[in-house]
């Protein structure tokens, strides 16, 4: 069907909704106008969306795949590799995202990774054939969650129209202004891993200490293996001194590489894989498949990556 | 004080293949340490070990290498033809050969031997008490040690000489280090893994982690099992971290087999799996056992 096959760019679509009626009147209409088209629809949404477009969309529903934002978004930049695995099911043929979490449940960490996510959905899949339509719940969510949605879409839908959104800001620089370099605390637990042999130290000392704070032995497997990667980019691509700083910020535990590098670190690395098997290019993209979320950043000491992971409430590690 | 002891032994985890070192023992049970050291480290990187030495010594070595090697059992490395144990005759002869060329060749055919059996590369470590007497004199001895540096270096055969102290004056002992690339420990730590040759089905148990300070180790000893077959069963139940560079290797191994060849990994963590399918590295060649 040529309607499937546009080579028109992408759209990314905020959907500013106050109400289960509007929400369910404007994304089942985005998704129908979609399948009239010949076009895929994909759905991530928390469970209770997922039932309002179920009954919007009646028999159509079957022809539209859902995924609850548990899934989706486990962790938040999954999201990115279910669109790219959709995609790669059919080539070529345009698809329709609708793409929605509980943000209201995110740690400041995760926020900010999620307002990174957004700004570059307008780089990474720029020239994709997708249309992203990303509904923010204006009726409870707090004003700084909704200033994401406001500042990362170009365009704003509204009673069934697309116009253009004066408040979005460029991609580019909004991500440049979220790299600044976090420091360690001074009572960080510090260790140099500037050679090979020093991976599997830093391997140990993750998952002690993540054992420690309580975190499941399978994120511990998780983070040992975020952090390996990470290191490893370091030792091969950046300059010594290597270090690991591990800490807890808040409602996560942190593993931050901090190695004597030139940067400044693009801010698209590692968002998505490469496309062909590669020497290099899994590190960052792995741990952001890995962790809770992932900052990147560069100053005058070097480049920082911090692999943040929640830590289970209750837990010993669970913060005050 | 044993010649050379002032100086650092070198680092069996970092050798350059073709290393020539060699060893002072005073007694059995330091020159059962130093042998166990060696040839643990060379099985543990997949290397074929050949162990010359008398019958007691060779149970002596046998009886403690399993504390050294991941999971090893010597009984298999013997089966599987990984560690080869010969007396000095059987290994350098009982007469004086004509002339070093000899002793060449036949250093050239068993390192072809080992590749040819499924082995990136041959190690020896050899008890030399037999040395002297099948030579002559401690000058041909020296000759032979200065030989033998150089085509070590030229065939990638490792190797640690072993010499008894009882037996040597101090200033041939002086002269022998001085031959030798350096001093094979009596201690060294555990390798992050180790990479065992398995015959029935033809392949690998692969034990403990493998990242970017082994993992190049364990792609040459994959290249060399997938040359003699290129269907290859890695036992990965006893490996407990991967990275993705090793990944890549088993990737890349996998493409580089014939149509016919596989990879298949058996157990293994479950972020290897994970991690093989975030990244896109699946490959028809390289499977994975349900």
């Amino acid at each position: 069907m040529t309607s499937s096959m546009t080579a028109s760019p992408a759209t990314h679509t905020g959907l500013f909704y106050g109400s289960d009626g509007q929400y369910s009147r404007e994304v089942g209409q985005f998704l129908r106008a979609g399948l009239e088209q010949g076009h895929r629809s994909l759905v991530i949404a928390p469970s209770s969306r997922v039932d309002l477009l179920r009954a919007s969309l009646g028999r159509a529903a079957a022809e539209v795949r859902f995924m609850d934002d548990s899934i989706g978004y486990a962790p938040q930049w999954n999201a990115y590799r279910v669109l790219l695995d959709f995609a790669a099911e059919s080539p070529g043929v345009r698809s329709r995202v609708v793409a929605e979490q509980t943000l209201a449940a995110r740690v400041p960490a995760e926020v900010l990774d999620y307002r990174r996510l957004e700004a570059a959905v307008n780089l990474v899949f720029a020239d994709s054939p997708v249309d992203v339509l990303c509904p923010y719940d204006a009726g409870s969510l707090p004003a700084h969650l909704l200033e994401i949605g406001l500042r990362t879409h170009a365009t704003v839908l509204a009673d069934g129209d697309t116009s253009p959104n004066s408040r979005f800001d460029d991609p580019a620089a909004l991500l440049a202004g979220l790299s600044a370099v976090v420091p360690p605390p001074p009572d960080a637990t510090t260790v140099d891993c500037s050679g090979p042999a020093d991976v599997a130290l830093a391997r140990r000392l993750v998952r002690t200490r993540g054992t420690e704070v309580g975190l499941d032995p399978e994120v511990v497997a998780d983070v040992a293996m975020a952090v390996t990667e990470v290191l490893t980019n370091a030792l091969l691509h950046g300059a010594p001194p290597t270090l690991l700083h591990v800490y807890q910020a808040g409602p996560t535990w942190v593993c931050h590489v901090h190695d004597r590098g030139r940067g400044p670190v693009d801010p698209l690395a590692g968002l998505v894989p490469p496309t062909e098997p590669s020497d290099h290019g899994y590190g960052l993209w792995l741990a952001r498949q890995l962790c809770t979320a992932v900052d990147v950043g560069h100053d005058r000491t070097g480049t920082h990556v911090r692999l943040h992971m929640r830590v289970p409430p209750g837990s010993s590690g669970a913060q005050r | 004080m044993i010649p050379g002891s002032e100086r650092t032994p070198v680092d069996l985890g970092s050798l350059e293949p073709g290393t020539h070192l060699c060893a002072f023992h005073r007694d059995e049970s330091q020159l059962a340490r130093l042998a166990e050291t060696f040839v643990g480290h060379g099985l543990s990187a997949g290397d074929q070990l050949l162990y010359v030495a008398t019958d007691e010594q060779a149970d002596a070595l046998l009886g403690v290498l399993p504390d050294h090697v991941h999971t090893a059992d010597a009984a298999d490395a013997l089966a599987t033809g990984q560690l080869l144990v010969r007396t000095f005759a059987d290994a350098y002869g009982t007469r004086r050969p004509d002339d070093l060329g000899t002793v060449a060749d036949g250093f050239r055919a068993a390192a072809e031997l080992a590749r040819k059996d499924g082995f990136p590369a041959l190690r020896v470590a050899a008890q030399m008490d037999g040395l002297a007497p099948l030579l002559g004199s401690a000058e041909e001895v020296l000759r032979w040690e200065r030989m033998s540096t150089g085509l070590q270096h030229d065939l990638g055969v490792t190797s640690v000489c072993l010499y008894d102290v009882d037996r040597l004056d101090e200033e041939h002992m002086t002269s022998l280090a001085g031959e030798h690339d350096g001093l094979s420990p009596e201690r060294a730590e555990t390798p992050l893994a180790s990479f065992l040759a398995v015959d029935e089905p033809w392949g690998l148990r692969i034990s403990g982690e493998v990242d970017l300070s082994n993992r190049d180790l364990l792609h040459r000893v994959l290249v060399a099992r997938a040359e003699v077959m290129p269907r290859l069963h890695l036992d990965v139940r006893g490996l407990t971290f991967a990275d993705i560079g090793c990944l890549l290797r088993l990737h890349a191994v996998a493409d580089d087999l014939p149509d016919d060849g596989w990879l298949l990994l058996d157990g293994g963590p479950a972020i290897l799996r994970h991690a093989l399918d975030v990244c896109g590295l699946g490959h028809p060649r390289l499977r994975l056992a349900p």
